[in-house]
């Protein structure tokens, strides 16, 4: 980590963004990041118009029933049919307007997308096994034997490699406490339990390097629990997983079980209940 | 309907019996000012201290900086830093608010706008305080042990918050402290609500107490019932650390059996949800009647607006798994804890609307306590919809834990609440201590809070929608928080601005109550409800005679009053 | 079975029902939360008890159970007795109920190294961990509840109003009823099934 940021305070002169560039969240490099973004746009519209109405009322009335624009206030208990109906029609209205909207969009992109976990037995995805602990991130891929927990595994530690355009399902546990695995460029963050397996699948689709972070309180060096996510292209990436396949097939010794952190990795179906396992 | 009339007690001699062991309701709303001031102070500097290092990470805090942390030369340290937002958290919520709102200006109101001449039970309100106090002291005490106070968030997760991740006594007596404060709340709760249910004065129904006694009285059911749920999650977590039970211990944690740390997030948020309530209630209530008091006419719907209060009491025990997205319920579980949290829009915007029908036609004056009620509307009309990014699952998978949801807090939690206790606290001066503030100075007071206010959770909510993950020490190390540093330092030197406009109402404050000369008289807001027949100060046994309510509380503006008066007591016959 | 209270026509007979209601609630949830946790980790775990753990013996909760129940039962006659100002009943059965309950409380003494020599220690897993809690929070519940017993001493000493007195003895006694209720929840839900 770069301790050095530690003790200067950072200037923004060399990036001279907009206040619009720089109030964007970071780059959305998933294929479904764009979602989250849109309903978030989507609320933030009808939010600006409620928010706009309520402000109209708010200032406007304050302008023109002023004591000394409107001394003769208006004596009504706001009881009568059309006032209850005025209320009810704007309660509904926040309701239908924005609220079943939302549910209704969110619901099908939770049960559609982010819930609908890939088909491994029918589709090409990348499987990662992640442990969070204090404070640093181990990654586990499988080797050559496809098979998790052993000799051949690449196990890395705060250095996530992936190729660009394939599903990856992240299944993830924690070693000591709750952390929760945060990919701030696609929009997506689990919590990593101790004592329960929980599950993520994202495919990402831009190379380049990316920020992971830690996004539940899990003790002092919190904030420096960051991890690096290398997107590759495909090539690349076979590339990059031959030879540390090689390179840990070498020194992953079978007599340490310090490496040996994974567990088996059993598919998730859309139905299946996540429980407590392991 | 009062179940029976209270005697006239002696008025207390002593210094002790006056102003420590004080069974009068109104000593006791005042010892909980008092009390609620000074935490409000300790968790504001805390705040500062916060805000400060994530402005300018590794600079010495200015003045008590280097008194405070010599070894880093005045910096805060990364485990302090951790120990100052958990402390934070909890102070504000439970030392601070809760205090003021509830435990000072639901002792002062309640008996006095009932017609009565003290709460059910004198003595649990006295324990109730001393009890709290009790509890102040182990909190702050915790901050002396050796390793240092609890640094688990107020929201105190298991497995950071047992023994693995917290060693020491520091977690342990923040346990403590919390479950001493939910006796105390819990005593108190008992006691205003048997107080609203026996203590009325002849002719007063439910729908004739001020929307304040509503509030208040709503927050007291919902303390009741879910501060022992918060009680029996800490008193859990306290047996794991000292008597070695596995209920939420997992992982490396889990040497004698496992447990699961997911369990006390459901309780947690079971009370959790609930409390944001509690916290929020009250200044409800409060704003719905100045409302309108300060626009003289009658306050718009009151009656729905009391129902629309208390269904979200009732909905808002059903829907606190939206705290828990992350945590991978099932699916089925998470749709559910969403459509239900959507349902609590309804009920908002109508109490919402009935705000702005209050105001509407009226002939509005903008003293202090108005403008602060106008703020409030402001700012839990941004933070409430700000909320609904929240509750919908697939944005808050992006939001969670970011500084979006402490913006949203920030602005229904700490600006609402914080607002409406100034409006309460200018209002009820008067009646409280015999004197009114200073009105300039209180209008500069709003102004700048509203600014400061406005710019440091505005921009947290921009820094979090930028991605920058909350409860971190130094955000500058990651590379997509670079661009959030201007942010950053904005938001801070509005807190700065913020926490320094506060001066001026501590002055105004300090003043107002001990110095000034100019006593106020019996009804200077000119309202009818039941505190302003009585003097001011209010005598110490209320009511000579109980009074008998004819009317509403709200009745101002009736155009069959004569005498020159817009308003009417609620004693006297409906014009 | 409620014992009528004679006609207590002033409302503070009234408010103290509700006020004691009101804190039976409170408590009720916290006795709910710990039977949420119970009911969580008994139906998530695979067998139960877990990790080959024994079952405590019957014996000393079944007898415990018989205390508490007697014990209402002497609090009913005692409650009897103050409403018609029987005061030498009222004494006789007031120090029964007292015996009773410190009887109970010496049980749960007895119990707690019985689970001990049966291998069950608070920190054996959750199922230790469950047991002892509950009954460690519900003895001190037990506690309270005798010291509350302490206030009725001027009651039936009549050396306070007798109305105050008849409301202190049915308030102290939904108290205590409802702890009898609690052990038998505890019994019933963790000790035999």
């Amino acid at each position: 980590m770069n301790e050095s940021k530690f003790a200067e305070p950072v200037l923004n002169t060399d990036q001279n963004l907009g206040f619009f560039e720089m109030i964007m969240p970071p780059e959305d490099i998933s294929q479904h990041g764009h979602e989250i973004d849109a309903l978030f746009n989507y609320t933030t519209s009808l939010n600006i118009f409620f928010f706009i109405l309520v402000c109209a009322g708010l200032f406007g009335f304050s302008y023109l029933y002023h004591q000394s624009r409107h001394p003769k206030p208006y004596y009504t208990y706001g009881n009568k049919k059309i006032h209850i109906l005025v209320s009810t029609i704007i309660g509904v209205a926040v309701f239908i307007g924005i609220d079943l909207n939302i549910t209704r969009m969110s619901n099908d992109d939770y049960i559609g997308i982010f819930t609908n976990w890939p088909d491994e037995s029918q589709e090409d995805v990348v499987r990662v096994q992640v442990l969070g602990q204090q404070w640093a991130w181990n990654f586990r891929q499988p080797g050559e034997d496809k098979v998790f927990n052993t000799e051949d595994d690449v196990v890395t530690l705060n250095d996530l490699r992936i190729p660009a355009g394939k599903k990856v399902i992240f299944q993830i546990l924690s070693k000591d406490v709750i952390h929760s695995l945060y990919f701030p460029n696609a929009r997506r963050k689990t919590d990593a339990i101790p004592g329960r397996i929980t599950r993520m699948w994202i495919q990402f689709n831009k190379p380049g390097t990316y920020d992971i972070a830690c996004a539940e309180m899990c003790g002092t060096y919190h904030y420096r629990m960051a991890a690096r996510l290398t997107v590759y292209e495909e090539d690349d990436y076979n590339h990059w997983l031959a030879e540390a396949n090689q390179i840990f097939d070498a020194i992953n010794d079978p007599e340490d079980a310090k490496i040996y952190w994974g567990w088996k990795w059993t598919p998730t179906s859309s139905t299946k209940k996540v429980g407590m396992s392991k | 309907m009062a179940f029976y009339e209270q005697h006239i007690h002696p008025k207390p001699t002593t210094f002790l019996s006056k102003y420590i062991f004080s069974y009068d309701h109104k000593v006791i709303g005042k010892q909980f000012l008092w009390y609620g001031i000074l935490f409000l102070f300790v968790g504001g500097l805390m705040a500062l201290m916060i805000r400060w290092t994530l402005a300018y990470p590794g600079q010495p805090f200015p003045v008590i900086g280097s008194f405070l942390f010599p070894e880093t030369g005045g910096a805060v340290p990364a485990d302090t830093y951790a120990m100052l937002f958990t402390m934070h958290g909890t102070i504000m919520i439970f030392y601070a608010i809760t205090p003021i709102l509830i435990g000072c200006f639901g002792n002062y109101c309640i008996p006095l706008m009932l017609g009565a001449r003290d709460m059910a039970f004198p003595l649990l309100n006295m324990l109730s305080f001393h009890l709290a106090a009790l509890s102040g002291l182990i909190l702050m005490g915790s901050l002396f042990t050796p390793l240092g106070a609890a640094a688990g968030g107020w929201t105190s997760y298991p497995t950071l918050s047992t023994l693995i991740g917290s060693p020491g006594m520091g977690q342990t007596l923040w346990s403590l402290a919390i479950f001493v404060l939910g006796v105390s709340s819990t005593m108190g709760a008992v006691n205003y609500i048997t107080t609203i249910i026996t203590l009325r004065a002849p002719g007063m129904g439910y729908f004739d107490m001020p929307l304040t006694i509503w509030g208040l009285g709503l927050t007291a059911v919902l303390n009741a019932i879910f501060l022992p749920v918060l009680g029996a999650g800490v008193l859990l977590l306290i047996f794991d650390r000292l008597f070695g039970t596995t209920f939420f211990l997992a992982g490396a944690a889990a040497t004698t059996g496992t447990g699961d740390p997911v369990l006390f997030q459901h309780v947690f948020w079971i009370f959790g949800h609930p409390e944001v309530y509690i916290l929020i209630l009250p200044a409800w209530g409060i704003v719905s009647d100045l409302l309108s008091f300060f626009a003289r006419k009658p306050a718009f719907g009151a009656k729905a607006t009391a129902l629309a209060m208390t269904s979200i009491t009732i909905l808002s025990t059903l829907v606190y798994g939206h705290h828990m997205f992350t945590t991978q319920m099932s699916p089925l579980l998470t749709q559910t804890f969403m459509t239900l949290t959507m349902t609590i829009s309804i009920p908002s915007a109508i109490f919402f609307a009935n705000w702005l029908g209050t105001i509407w036609k009226g002939s509005i004056r903008f003293h202090s306590p108005m403008l602060f009620s106008l703020g409030v509307v402001f700012v839990f009309g941004l933070g409430g919809l700000t909320g609904l990014y929240l509750g919908t699952v697939t944005t808050d998978l992006y939001l969670h834990d970011t500084y979006f949801v402490v913006g949203h807090f920030h602005y229904t939690m700490a600006a609402s609440v914080l607002l409406g206790g100034f409006a309460a606290i200018y209002f009820w001066m008067p009646k409280m201590f015999g004197t009114i503030m200073n009105e300039f100075w209180a209008k500069i007071h709003f102004w700048i809070t509203m600014l400061g206010l406005n710019g440091v959770f505005f921009a947290m909510m921009l820094v979090g929608y930028g991605g920058m993950h909350r409860r971190i020490y130094n955000p500058f190390i990651y590379e997509f928080t670079q661009k959030l540093i201007p942010l950053n330092t904005f938001a801070t030197w509005s807190a700065i601005i913020m926490g320094f406009a506060q001066i001026i109402f501590v002055v105004n404050f300090v003043y107002a109550v001990f110095f000034k000369k100019e006593k106020a008289s019996q009804n200077p807001w000119e309202v009818g409800t039941l505190e302003w027949t009585i003097p001011s100060p209010a005598p110490h046994y209320n009511f000579k005679e109980i009074p008998v309510v004819k009317c509403g509380p709200h009745e101002l503006g009736n155009p069959n009053l004569g005498n020159g008066r817009d308003f009417q007591y609620q004693t006297e016959e409906l014009a | 079975m409620s014992v009528k209270a004679p006609n207590i026509q002033n409302g503070l007979a009234l408010q103290s029902s509700i006020a004691m209601i009101m804190t039976l609630v409170s408590f009720s949830m916290l006795f709910a939360t710990l039977f949420l946790g119970y009911v969580a980790y008994r139906f998530t775990a695979d067998v139960w008890p877990p990790m080959g753990m024994q079952r405590a013996s019957l014996l000393i909760p079944t007898i415990s159970t018989f205390t508490i129940l007697l014990s209402s039962l002497s609090y009913f006659a005692l409650e009897k007795s103050v409403f018609n100002k029987d005061w030498k009943k009222a004494k006789a059965y007031f120090y029964l109920t007292l015996t009773l309950g410190s009887c109970f409380m010496g049980f749960q003494f007895l119990l707690w190294r019985d689970l001990k020599l049966t291998g069950i220690f608070v920190d054996s897993t959750v199922f230790g961990s469950i047991i002892y809690a509950f009954t460690w929070i519900h003895a001190a519940h037990v506690v309270a509840g005798m010291l509350a017993l302490l206030f009725l001493i001027p009651a039936i000493h009549q050396t306070i109003d007798e109305e105050k007195g008849m409301i202190r003895t049915k308030s102290v006694g939904q108290f205590w009823h409802f702890l009898g209720i609690v052990w038998f929840l505890i019994f019933f839900g963790i000790f035999v099934f």
